[in-house]
């Protein structure tokens, strides 16, 4: 699915530079749940951005879809984006002025659906997630739990082959929480391959891998059992 | 897609209300100012352009030039059109004069219908077809071919008969023609640059004049128009111009002659000639006027630019979220322009409102007829739809281009959400704003003072507490002597004289050939024929010599008056040394007897040049000439004067209406352009800066949301009201001042290009630089301040816990 190859990324104010990724190298399979973990700073979102497409690298490789990405402009990497990739955010980022329906439809949208395939579309995924209900209510008219149901429903609404979940249940209570996993989880279980970025242990557990950033380095790649230490 | 931008826009329009608000109220102000301002100039613009040969029709223009004394006259001899008809018939289609024994009005009688009209013509059978006018009833190809024919508007059709048929009734021409209606048409547009309301037959000047036209090639008292072959080059007519001088004038004048063609369609923005049949508009006022309308448009635009920048942090997630799930900069930009042109729509709509409440004022105003319906028209329609996608685009551009460009990582990490509040650009923006501001406050002061200057200057003569009453033809004029003697015993009247121009206004030209100029030729110095106490009556001074007196019979034959330019003009020593000086006239030998100061005998716009006054003799010179009684009375008794010369009047002429002005007031209309441009530039002025102020209200509010913790903290560390109004003030008033630095010298260079449209202009006062500078200060200070007493206001505990 997706490959990294001694990825680097480097910020640099007037005064300061810091190296916020240091030659990351790891790849993630079709079909797999991959967590990545670390402390606050060690670099996570700023990996998980790039693997979005949402940022380029300072320097190495990323192959998205066996495609060297790396130097894609804005333009390209906006198309690949909007038909491979879903994101779902901790702190949810809907458009509070678009309704459940019209926050789910904006990606169908730039794709270049139709009206009745975009309804369509977003009718299955509000109920895949079970918020269909809601469908004409505003972001804030919703619990947190299930302004991220929505988001995970504008995430899959695409059909992407990757999710990319940034902290997804960082602003959730544990119960709400446990339901966004499980809905990942289950995403996962039908193929759709899942990265997540998180700081809970328990979230961790339903991936399949977990990757430990420090200091923007990898330190350690394992499969269930380092969740443990 | 469109749908969804339409939504969103919706809703960020009804969410940001505030903002909204303020956009769209100056928006549309600014639309309907422009809108406006853009009728002014399409009437303005499409004078006597609805002749259907209107662009190969021109005007004959006649210049005198005797060493820089002259004229420049709208009108030629009777002999010029047919002649140059018959010159060039290869590029001459048509030709026609337009005549009207230069009165300032005909009296015209139909039973107990008695009018003084000032819009009487006589002009050839080609009339009609040179100029298209619709014919109500009559034959536009027969109607001017008879003797006394007369052809009239639905309008004095209506004020003579009623609802009697008009065809074929006898009106009465200065109890001397019977003229019979032959034809009545539709009432003469408005946008022409001469209204009238009768054309009478050129036969029957004809066969006043004894069967045939007067041949001089002196005498220029015909508006002559050609109308050219369609592919005739006028420039090729012109160049041909000399040689038909020569061929035709007198020797003795051919080289101080010369003749030019005018478009028919530039005239009524374009000429200043002398004997203009009405007083023409200035194309310079209409680039002012559209200067203004741009800037008005800008200044609104700005405030959108200003307000949807400042306010981007709130959208800068929304827009970080559709580039994340795979929107291109470029529909981001499509959407932002989506937003601005339906909130230009919406302000669109709210204009043609504020259009249509405030057009009939707007006509009043500026002596207009523009009809909401003209918008109606497909070019209009069209013009609106661009105006609003145009605005819609300036106004979006700025936001468009700003916000699209934000990068999802950073916005969706929070990098942006602050970051409005810098923003160099929309300093940038306030600052024209409140340098256009500025710089129309400047121009209003300097337009207000020299139309000040103009109506107090010094003219050379006293234009105050003069009577000015029309007695062209008038039984007042065949007794003037004993009429003079009437009314000069009346206590509040202090002199009378008579004119044939008003003076101060306009005045002809006449021949003289002064001592040292050759025998065989005359010279053509602007003159005005006067009657006894002419100098005393305009308070004009004698500086050598004498004024005519009553009691010496040989004056009005043997002696002359002329100013002290004059006595320059000659080369002449000085004003006594003039006086003697042989100034022969076409009433023989005359003689310098007094020389007077300088005046100024037309408008401001012309330098007061040399002059002559002469009086006439014989009965029938005096009888044409003596156009205008002029009265001056004791200050106060204005009433008492003017009913006391009715009386006298209606003794002695039974069958016209008495009428009178003042002369000052007359004085006042060769200025009307300058003032209607001065209070339109007023209001103009005024409300840019209110949109201009309503735009900084608006950047204010915001900023002391943006800032509203800051505050809180200020206040719990013991900031009082006025430092925070200081605070949020300063940055404003920085931008202020440097507007003002740049307003200055270009308000100054754009004044002094625009004061040497006249000849005689107030300095540029350095104050009225302050006064505006202040103005916009004290306007930004207070919305400035006022808005930052408020968020001082706020409980800190609030803020702080709200953040």
């Amino acid at each position: 699915m997706l490959r990294t190859e001694e990825l680097s990324k480097v910020f640099r104010t007037d005064e300061v530079e810091t190296t916020a990724l240091n030659k990351v190298s790891f790849e993630v399979q079709k079909g797999e749940f991959v967590a990545i973990m670390g402390p606050s700073g060690c670099g996570k979102s700023t990996l998980l951005n790039i693997l979005g497409l949402l940022d380029n690298p300072t320097s190495g490789n990323y192959y998205f879809l066996n495609n060297e990405v790396s130097g894609h402009s804005e333009k390209q990497r906006a198309k690949l984006r909007k038909q491979n990739i879903g994101f779902v955010f901790q702190n949810f980022n809907l458009i509070d002025e678009l309704n459940v329906f019209e926050n789910v439809e904006l990606p169908l949208i730039y794709l270049g659906f139709n009206a009745s395939d975009r309804k369509e579309r977003v009718q299955e995924v509000l109920e895949q997630v079970k918020i269909a209900h809601r469908a004409k209510h505003f972001p804030l008219q919703l619990s947190g739990g299930q302004q991220q149901r929505v988001a995970v429903a504008r995430a899959l609404v695409a059909k992407p082959h990757l999710i990319l979940a940034d902290e997804p249940t960082g602003n959730l209570d544990s119960s709400h929480g446990e339901e966004i996993m499980g809905l990942l989880d289950n995403l996962n279980q039908n193929g759709t391959t899942i990265v997540m970025v998180t700081h809970s242990v328990r979230d961790a557990e339903y991936a399949q891998r977990i990757v430990r950033l420090f200091d923007g380095e990898v330190i350690n790649e394992n499969i269930k059992e380092a969740v443990a230490v | 897609m469109w749908k969804i931008y339409i939504k969103s826009a919706f809703r960020n329009i009804i969410k940001q209300k505030f903002y909204t608000f303020i956009n769209i109220t100056g928006l549309s102000i600014g639309i309907a100012c422009f809108i406006l301002i853009g009728l002014y100039i399409t009437d303005e613009l499409s004078y006597d352009k609805y002749h259907e040969k209107a662009g190969r029709i021109y005007r004959v223009v006649n210049v005198y030039d005797f060493n820089g004394v002259g004229e420049n006259s709208a009108s030629a001899p009777f002999p010029v059109a047919f002649t140059m008809k018959e010159e060039y018939p290869g590029m001459i289609e048509n030709v026609v004069r337009v005549f009207n024994f230069q009165a300032p009005r005909s009296l015209v009688v139909y039973k107990e219908h008695k009018f003084n009209e000032r819009n009487f013509f006589f002009a050839d059978s080609t009339f009609f077809e040179v100029f298209d006018h619709e014919f109500v009833e009559g034959d536009p190809e027969t109607a001017l071919n008879e003797i006394n024919s007369v052809v009239i508007t639905e309008k004095a059709a209506r004020k003579y008969f009623g609802e009697e048929e008009p065809l074929g009734k006898i009106l009465r021409f200065e109890s001397a023609l019977n003229l019979k209606v032959t034809g009545v048409i539709k009432d003469v547009p408005v946008q022409s640059h001469f209204n009238f309301d009768f054309i009478a037959s050129m036969a029957s000047v004809r066969n006043m004049y004894g069967g045939s036209l007067p041949r001089t090639w002196v005498w220029n008292p015909c508006w002559t128009y050609l109308v050219l072959k369609k592919k005739a080059d006028p420039e090729k007519l012109e160049a041909a111009f000399p040689d038909f001088v020569n061929k035709f004038f007198y020797d003795a004048e051919k080289e101080n002659i010369s003749l030019y063609l005018q478009p028919l369609t530039d005239i009524h923005l374009k000429s200043k000639l002398d004997y203009e049949i009405e007083p023409n508009n200035s194309i310079s006022n209409i680039y002012i006027l559209a200067a203004i309308g741009i800037f008005m448009l800008l200044i609104a635009g700005i405030n959108f630019m200003n307000l949807a920048t400042a306010t981007s942090s709130g959208r800068s997630r929304e827009i970080g979220i559709k580039k994340v799930v795979g929107a291109y900069r470029g529909q981001i930009i499509r959407q932002f322009f989506g937003e601005s042109i339906l909130l230009t729509f919406f302000a669109m709509v709210l204009a043609l409102l504020i259009v249509e409440l405030i057009l009939p004022a707007f006509n009043t105003f500026t002596g207009k007829e523009i009809s909401l319906s003209v918008l109606l028209q497909p070019a209009y329609i069209a013009a609106l739809i661009l105006l609003v996608l145009i605005s819609g685009i300036f106004s979006g551009f700025y936001p468009a281009v700003y916000l699209s460009s934000f990068r999802p990582v950073s916005v969706l990490k929070g990098k942006i959400s602050k970051g409005a509040k810098s923003g160099l650009g929309r300093k940038v923006l306030v600052v024209l704003q409140f340098a256009i501001s500025i710089a129309l406050i400047i121009a209003t002061f300097v337009a207000f003072d020299q139309i000040r200057y103009m109506r107090s200057a010094d003219l050379g003569f006293n234009k105050e507490h003069v009577i000015i009453v029309p007695i062209n033809r008038t039984a007042v004029a065949g007794q003037y002597p004993a009429f003079k003697r009437e009314i000069e015993n009346n206590a509040n009247i202090i002199s009378a004289t008579t004119v044939d121009d008003i003076f101060g206004s306009a005045h002809n030209t006449h021949e003289f050939r002064p001592e040292g100029f050759p025998e065989d030729k005359w010279n053509f110095y602007p003159a005005l024929v006067v009657a006894y106490d002419f100098v005393k009556t305009f308070g004009i001074k004698i500086i050598a010599g004498r004024d005519y007196n009553e009691a010496n019979k040989t004056d009005p034959v043997k002696g002359i008056l002329i100013n002290e330019a004059m006595v320059r003009h000659m080369g002449w020593e000085n004003p006594e040394a003039s006086l003697g000086k042989k100034f022969k006239s076409l009433q023989g030998d005359e003689r310098v007897i007094g020389v007077t100061n300088n005046f100024n005998a037309t408008s401001l716009h012309e330098a007061a040049g040399p002059f002559v006054l002469n009086m006439k003799e014989t009965p029938g010179a005096i009888m044409f000439f003596t156009k205008y009684l002029c009265v001056r009375y004791i200050p106060g008794n204005e009433k008492e004067v003017i009913s006391f010369l009715a009386s006298r009047w209606n003794e002695y002429e039974k069958e016209r209406p008495f009428e009178y002005s003042f002369l000052g007031d007359e004085l006042s209309k060769l200025y009307k352009d300058e003032e209607n441009l001065g209070r339109l530039s007023v209001i103009f002025t005024f409300l840019i800066i209110f949109i201009a102020a309503l735009g900084l209200f608006g950047l204010a509010s915001f900023m002391a949301e943006q800032r509203t913790k800051e505050i809180g903290i200020r206040k719990v560390l013991g900031a009082g009201v006025g430092s925070i109004i200081r605070i949020i003030s300063a940055e404003f008033i920085k931008l202020v001042i440097v507007a003002t630095i740049i307003a200055w010298p270009i308000s100054y260079l754009l004044m002094d290009t625009w004061l040497q449209d006249f000849a005689y202009r107030t300095s540029i006062n350095y104050l009225f630089f302050i006064y505006a500078a202040l103005i916009a200060l004290a306007i930004a200070m207070m919305i400035t301040s006022a808005r930052a007493y408020f968020a001082s206001q706020t409980n800190p505990v609030d803020t702080l816990k709200y953040e």
